[in-house]
């Protein structure tokens, strides 16, 4: 295949190579400058409205302020148009200055949503498929494409992943469908699916988008929108597209800039050093050989790691026609500190876009490339705990020995020996922050290089039938390189550390469908079948040696590996719709994916909808209030098979590596190792029903959408225990188990005030999902629950039937008179007089039950002012920071294997000593998270033409200032509920710039 | 217009070829992992059956479990079935916090225990390799090929002892299929290992004839005439002239006591293998379960042997980890010092006058006041990773020493109780002669008499620390009941009864939920 796929490559790019050269260049004869500007009915200029000169291809747009110019002959007709108004055309008559006016249709809008494999009017959706085109205002803000989405759309939650620089987000639409598979939604970036899995050294598989050149994001929600996506779809679509050119249009170069100072928010409540001198000398009262290792500092350790950092973003992009093709050209760089010291990030993104429009517009091409550098200073995030957890009584840098010949000055625990000398540093103790941070030089480079071609072709000998080509590619190679010095505690005793990863990925994509389109008497009729293929190949090696010590193995030799998988898939859609009223839409898909056997490859989704627009029936028709309304329903199957392993059907058998030999007399021998195996596994697949309403008024100067939906996967692949003996492993990958998730979301638009000086827009999100497991193994055991959410002891979550996924699984605490906790007593559910496992019971889970955003824009003349808020509500965290303090007795604070430790001031609300083993596997701990963040506010102010600029924006935005919320620990946000050592969020304040030319 | 017709036409057909080419058959790519293969090769197998008692996966020390656990190395199979066999006895207490040392230091298990739930898995790992080896290699009569599966067929046989003497009624299966295996009584468990055995020991080396660490005849003998001793309580039939033959046959072998106890426990115990000619431990050692600092290393094997038992201030002991968690309770040190007067000492070996107390009490106090302090509690110094010639060792994190998993010096013991039981002795051996050998290489005073309870004491003087101890307590019928409460047995300091049902171990609650054929174990 892969070489029939290169040849007929090759011809096609020959082909389009001959055609371009062959196009000549617009004759030009008697052309005169012809300027002009465009208005509304106000006499406010409309901004990228269309001027087309009759019959040809030449054309521009009107500019920031309704300006146009262009090169026209006196005689030609200008066509001027623009979304939402009606086009006007307006013969020059030898003019040299034109003004033209338009006026607003008040039909419906023909706007177009991309949905899979093409567009549609968004009227005649009749899937549940949102559209948001990032705020132009808003331009410059974020640094990562999924800040655009986080709290805009309903359904939709983005929970960023920690505060590193570059760190991505999870997204999760309409909750997971998936208790082991990935629950990442599937995201395709001008029409080229990318692959979730990320790149090594990369945080956010996002990162090769500059958010500047996302032109929208359309979310396909329900199984309807996605079941045409078949296979990967399960957990709903997201399509980004990238800003084109215009043909004719002169060139257009915009800057786009910001600077940037991020602090941290807040630390967490521990002991200084004299509050825990004062403490340790009441527990170990006469004891002066351990008083005796206590120091006599106030190290705040917490604001050790911390600092305030610093960050700029840049951005250039230029956009035009030359000829008959559009372009669109961007780079972009950005520079950003963590507030953890020592972490950073460098990013240079660039883009450029052609779509030329060729053989009377019959044949349009889009060609896309976009390629990222990115170089990363990871600072080791375990200097978060070690910070709530070092003795304050110590310095960061000592004089003494051992210090000054071990640890190059930074105090550690130290182990002696019996005559006292030096032995090795501590390496049960907690770690001195400061130097996990100093000593570790964890850096990664990497590039990504995605690029597509976009090939659309109208038959010339049947109109109605149009054909699609896609070829695309992603290349990405990551290294990440990890050096740690022989003085650090972590690698005392290995000398250090010095070693690399690197991640190559190549993935290719090839998807073709034939589409033909039949307008009669009042009916639409549409129908497309296409086939697609992808290929995804992995490889990548690692290797690490000790830097001062030959002797120490970390591994004797390079590890390298390597996998692919394939997925083939043939889908077909049909579109009927009657008079503009009634509209219905089948899809069909059927997937083969290389991950499973042969027997179970295939496996066929199909989905069906129907939508009713209301507004053009005849009771509504004439009604000048509703603008527009239209209900939906729609039922859909898809499947899942990111499942983390691609043979897991094969039987392998997996070769040892270092330090895993066996002996038999004096040589020493390799083991081979037969892995479980299930010749049995097959798709997930989820069946989702959805139903939705949408309706505006005035105008569409307010609407709102509601949407029920029901979704339900059964086949769900988990790791979950088969009886011992029938496999190699006690756990494997199975079908096993059955959930749902069932809610509702509701959005409201609306622009409050409308005037000429004044407008004010709000937006309004509310999501409620709720998940609940209904199978979970092969039998019907009562009781039976899958322990998930490991922390330092045991787990704290767990799946079961009739909860959700997740909940936290945990001891109910007893308190006293008083309202504080018993430590180690806890109701005995079961009434056994025993306190055990079966004592436990689900309380509360990570999920929210209610999740709302909120975002208001008002703009007053020149001034803008935004703010944009999110919520969540019933979103409980096990707070794992306070638990693993909470030992406030002898030994919680001199450990017995010979260090001091810290505490938490919260632990002194509970006084709890860890005695009885399982202290932490209380219900206390789950403490309610729900919050109310304001994302970010605001301020901007534009302005016109100074010199050769042509207009701007100034800006100043502070990100996360605010956190209203009742958890104690530093921040509600864990999307897994555990809430250990995470990488905070900081304060973020922003400088911006916009400058256009 | 002709040129741009023609072109159309061009176009049209390329797309049309594009999208016709069918490539479905790529869906049948194989693994292209240069670490995984799809052929079964012989000797890495085998060699993966012994593996699996020494490691807990693919890669040393940790980092590709071969079961699904968390923790790998706190759940390897060796030290899962040392904390169930010592935790819940009179000779060892632990000072940590882990959910399962917490529960098994007093006696209390559940079916959710990740000890035992780690046990059970590791167990059944070796057993369905087992099965899978055999089943590849069945039918061949190469002579090399015959010993190997001989040897195979026992790692699958002391596995399923294993089973039968801490789970009792256990799943039971030969073949490697998805059908989920019927239950097993425990006494029909132990007729079939009883056959199993017989059967293949023919088969096997000859005793000190096999490459070191593969296994010989002696491995058999010693293993039935463990399952002898204990046959009363796996059946209900006491067989202790069975288990006196097969002990006799262990003495008369080619097997004898290493020069030194301390030998059996040091870095070097390989012998010759080690490069040591001063560590003479493998006359006595019939299966040693090898570790190396460098090519065999496990986070739950001998490196948890020392390391637990260790803190700073006490000898030398070789490796630069210090855990502090398993120490002695007061009643093994009495089996040393029965009065209760132990003096303060960094040796212990010299005030006892037994090699065999190798202890450790300064700044130690005997009894126990508060569980979780190591420093309440006489130490215990037993492993090593220094070695008896001096030299150094490969490592200094991770040791060089072998598990001494069975020695011959089981065989003396096992005789001696079977006589004073009521078996007949064999060509006049008697059970003093027996006790007294040991002693003798301990280099402590002989005995003049010797009864029941005298020879479980020595049970313990010699084996303490050595992961058998349960076994021996429930077979005296001491581990449960109130004929004998021990300190902190039950979590209670000066011991308390306990009901009988303890002395079988309760299924791992996730097999009970995957198969259906299973019924828990009565109590629980």
């Amino acid at each position: 295949m892969v070489l029939k796929f290169k040849k007929s490559m090759k011809t096609v790019l020959l082909s389009m190579i001959g055609l371009l050269m062959a196009v000549s260049a617009i004759a030009q004869t008697g052309q005169t400058n012809v300027k002009g500007t465009v208005r509304d009915v106000n006499g406010e200029p409309i901004i990228g409205a269309t001027i087309l000169l009759q019959g040809t291809t030449v054309g521009t747009a009107t500019d920031m302020n309704g300006n146009f110019t262009l090169q026209a002959p006196g005689n030609g007709v200008l066509e001027v148009s623009y979304i939402g108004y009606k086009s006007e055309i307006v013969p020059i008559e030898n003019r040299t200055n034109i003004q033209i006016v338009l006026h607003e249709d008040t039909e419906v809008l023909e706007e177009v949503v991309v949905i899979g494999y093409g567009t549609v009017r968004k009227n005649d959706a009749t899937g549940s498929v949102i559209a948001i085109k990032p705020d132009q205002m808003n331009k410059g803000l974020t640094v990562n494409a999924q800040d655009m989405i986080t709290g805009k759309i309903a359904g939709v939650v983005v929970t960023p992943n920690g505060g590193a620089p570059g760190d991505g987000a999870t997204i999760r639409i309409r909750g997971g469908s998936s208790l082991n598979a990935s629950n990442d939604p599937l995201i395709v970036v001008d029409g080229l699916a990318i692959d979730n899995n990320g790149i090594q050294g990369v945080s956010n598989f996002l990162s090769t988008i500059n958010p500047n050149d996302i032109e929208s994001f359309t979310v396909l929600k329900d199984a309807s929108a996605t079941a045409i996506y078949g296979s990967r779809a399960s957990n709903g679509v997201i399509l980004i597209q990238t800003k084109k050119g215009l043909v004719g249009m002169k060139p257009k170069l915009s800057y786009n800039g910001n600077f940037n100072v991020s602090t941290p928010r807040n630390y967490i409540d521990v002991m200084n050093g004299d509050q825990y001198r004062e403490y340790a000398n009441l527990l170990y009262a006469g004891d002066t050989e351990i008083l005796s290792k206590l120091g006599e500092e106030n190290t705040d350790w917490q604001k050790q790691i911390y600092r305030t950092a610093i960050g700029t973003d840049h951005n250039l992009n230029i956009s035009g026609g030359y000829k008959n093709i559009p372009y669109r050209a961007s780079i972009g760089y950005t520079g950003q500190q963590g507030i953890i010291k020592t972490s950073k990030l460098d990013r240079l993104t660039g883009s450029l876009n052609l779509n030329p429009s060729l053989l009377d517009d019959d044949l349009k091409i889009n060609f896309n490339v976009k390629g990222m550098y990115i170089k990363n200073r990871f600072a080791d995030t375990g200097a978060v705990g070690n910070a709530v957890r070092f003795d304050p009584t110590h310095p960061v840098k000592s004089d003494d020995e051992p210090f000054v010949s071990q640890t190059e000055g930074y105090f550690e625990w130290a182990t002696y020996n019996d005559d006292g000398t030096f032995k090795s540093l501590n390496s049960d103790a907690p770690r001195n922050p400061v130097a996990l941070l100093d000593k570790r030089n964890d850096r990664s480079k990497a590039w990504d290089l995605m690029g597509n071609i976009d090939i659309d072709y109208k038959m010339p000998f049947l109109r109605d039938l149009r054909a699609h080509l896609t070829l695309g590619t992603d290349i990405s190679h990551g290294k990440q390189t990890t050096w740690i010095s022989p003085t650090s505690s972590t690698n005392f005793i290995g000398g250090g550390y010095d070693g690399y990863t690197i991640q190559d990925k190549w993935n290719r994509q090839l998807s073709t469908y034939l589409q033909y389109t039949k307008n009669f008497n009042n009916q639409n009729f549409d129908i497309m079948g296409g086939y697609e293929w992808q290929r995804f190949h992995r490889e990548g090696s690692y290797y690490g040696e000790s830097i001062t010590k030959p002797d120490y193995i970390y591994q004797s030799d390079v590890i390298n590996w390597a996998t692919h998988n394939q997925l083939v898939s043939f889908f077909g859609r049909a579109n009927y719709s009657i008079m503009d009223k009634y509209m219905f839409t089948a899809t069909v898909r059927s997937d083969g994916s290389s991950r499973f056997s042969p027997e179970n490859r295939w496996s066929v989704f199909p989905s069906f909808a129907f939508a009713w627009r209301m507004k053009n029936e005849v009771f509504l028709a004439d009604n000048n209030l509703i603008s527009d309304m239209k209900l939906r329903l729609g039922y859909g199957k898809t499947g899942q098979q990111d499942i983390g392993s691609d043979f897991p059907y094969l039987p392998v058998y997996t070769i040892n590596r270092d330090g895993a030999y066996y002996p038999f007399g004096d040589e020493y021998y390799p083991t081979s190792r037969p892995d479980a195996y299930n010749p049995n596994l097959k798709w997930e697949e989820t069946t989702t029903y959805n139903a939705g309403f949408d309706i505006s008024i005035l105008n569409n100067r307010f609407s709102a959408s509601l949407d029920y939906y029901y979704r339900e996967t059964n086949d769900l692949i988990n790791v979950t225990p088969i009886p011992a003996g029938t496999n190699f492993r006690n756990k494997v990958l199975q079908n096993i188990g059955s959930l749902n998730n069932k809610g509702v979301e509701l959005m409201l638009n609306g622009r409050l005030i409308d005037n000429k000086d004044l407008s004010w827009d709000l937006n309004y999100n509310l999501t409620t999902n709720r998940n609940e497991i209904t199978k979970l193994t092969t039998g019907d055991q009562q009781g039976y629950y899958v322990p998930t959410g490991g922390i330092f002891q045991g787990s704290v979550q767990a799946h079961a039937v009739g909860f959700p996924a997740n909940s936290f699984y945990v001891y109910q605490q007893v308190y006293n008179s008083e309202g504080k906790p018993i430590e180690g007593l806890y109701v005995d559910r079961n009434g056994d007089h025993k306190i055990n496992e079966e004592d436990k019971y689900f309380f509360h889970k990570s999920s929210p039950d209610y999740i709302m955003g909120l975002s208001s824009k008002l703009i007053y003349k020149k001034i803008d002012f935004g703010i944009s808020a999110r919520a969540n509500i019933g979103n409980y965290v096990y707070n794992a920071v306070a638990a693993e303090r909470m030992n406030v007795g002898p030994n919680g604070v001199w450990s017995p294997l010979g260090f001091f430790e810290n505490k938490v001031m919260s632990a002194f609300d509970t006084n709890f000593t860890g005695g009885s083993g399982i202290t932490f596997m209380s219900d206390y701990y789950v403490q309610n998270a729900s919050f109310l963040r304001i994302d970010n506010i605001t301020v901007g102010y534009s302005f016109d033409k100074i010199g050769f600029i042509s207009g701007g924006r100034i800006s100043a935005t502070v990100q996360n200032p605010f956190v209203f919320t009742k958890y104690k620990g530093l921040d509600p946000e864990v999307f897994s509920g555990i809430d250990g050592n995470i990488y905070p969020k900081p304060v973020m304040t922003v400088l911006g710039l916009t400058l256009n030319f | 217009m002709r040129k741009n017709k023609k072109i159309n036409l061009y176009i049209s057909l390329i797309l049309l070829g594009i999208g016709l080419n069918s490539c479905v058959q790529d869906l049948d790519i194989q693994p292209i992992d240069p670490s995984t293969v799809q052929t079964f090769n012989e000797p890495q197998v085998f060699a993966k059956v012994y593996a699996a008692w020494a490691l807990t996966g693919q890669q040393g020390a940790a980092g590709n479990n071969d079961i699904d656990i968390d923790d790998e190395g706190r759940f390897s199979l060796y030290r899962t079935l040392w904390v169930t066999q010592e935790l819940p006895t009179d000779e060892a207490i632990c000072a940590w916090g882990d959910i399962e040392v917490v529960t098994l230091n007093r006696s209390s298990f559940t079916s959710t225990n990740p000890a035992l739930k780690g046990l059970y898995a590791r167990l059944y790992f070796v057993v369905t390799i087992a099965n899978h080896y055999l089943m590849q290699t069945d039918g061949s009569s190469d002579a090399d090929l015959i010993k190997k599966r001989a040897e195979v067929r026992y790692l699958r046989a002391l596995a399923y002892y294993y089973l039968m003497d801490i789970f009792g009624n256990v799943p039971f299966t030969t073949e490697v299929s998805s059908t989920a295996p019927p239950q097993i009584n425990r006494s029909n468990l132990f007729a079939w290992i009883e056959t199993e055995l017989k059967e293949m020991e023919p088969d096997m080396y000859d005793p000190k004839t096999a490459p070191y660490y593969r296994l010989d005849k002696a491995a058999v003998w010693l293993l039935l005439s463990r399952m002898y001793l204990n046959a009363e309580v796996y059946t209900g039939t006491a067989r202790w002239n069975d288990a006196a033959a097969y002990a006799k046959r262990v003495i008369d072998s080619e097997y004898t006591l290493a020069s030194k106890y301390k030998y059996l426990f040091m870095a070097d115990n390989a012998g010759s293998i080690d490069g040591s000619s001063v560590n003479d431990a493998p006359n006595e050692i019939i299966y040693p379960i090898a570790a190396d600092g460098i090519k065999t290393k496990n986070w739950g094997s001998t490196i948890f042997l020392i390391d637990a038992t260790r803190t700073d201030g006490m000898p030398t002991w070789g490796t630069t980890g210090g855990w502090g968690g398993n120490r002695a309770r007061a009643s093994l040190v009495k089996k040393f010092f029965p009065d209760g007067n132990v003096p303060e000492s960094t040796d212990l070996t010299v005030e006892a006058n037994d090699d065999r107390a190798l202890l450790f009490s300064a700044g130690r106090t005997l009894q126990i006041s508060d569980v979780t302090k190591f420093k309440e509690g006489i130490s215990v110094q037993k492993f090593w990773n220094i070695r008896a010639d001096g030299g150094t060792t490969n490592d200094i994190e991770f040791p060089d020493t072998d598990i001494p998993f069975m020695r011959a010096a089981e065989a003396y013991l096992t005789y001696a109780e079977s006589v004073v039981r009521g078996a007949s002795p064999i060509s006049g051996y008697s059970a003093l002669q027996a006790i007294n050998k040991l002693r003798e290489r301990a280099g402590a005073n002989q005995l003049t008499t010797v009864d029941k309870d005298v020879i479980l004491d020595e049970w313990s003087r010699e084996f303490y620390f050595e992961g058998r101890r349960r076994t021996d307590l429930i077979r005296y019928g001491y581990f449960t009941g109130n004929n004998y409460n021990w300190d902190w047995k039950g979590g209670v300091a000066n011991g308390t009864s306990l009901p009988s049902y303890l002395n079988l171990m309760p299924l791992p609650a996730d097999d009970l939920n995957a198969n259906s054929n299973l019924t828990q174990n009565p109590g629980y």
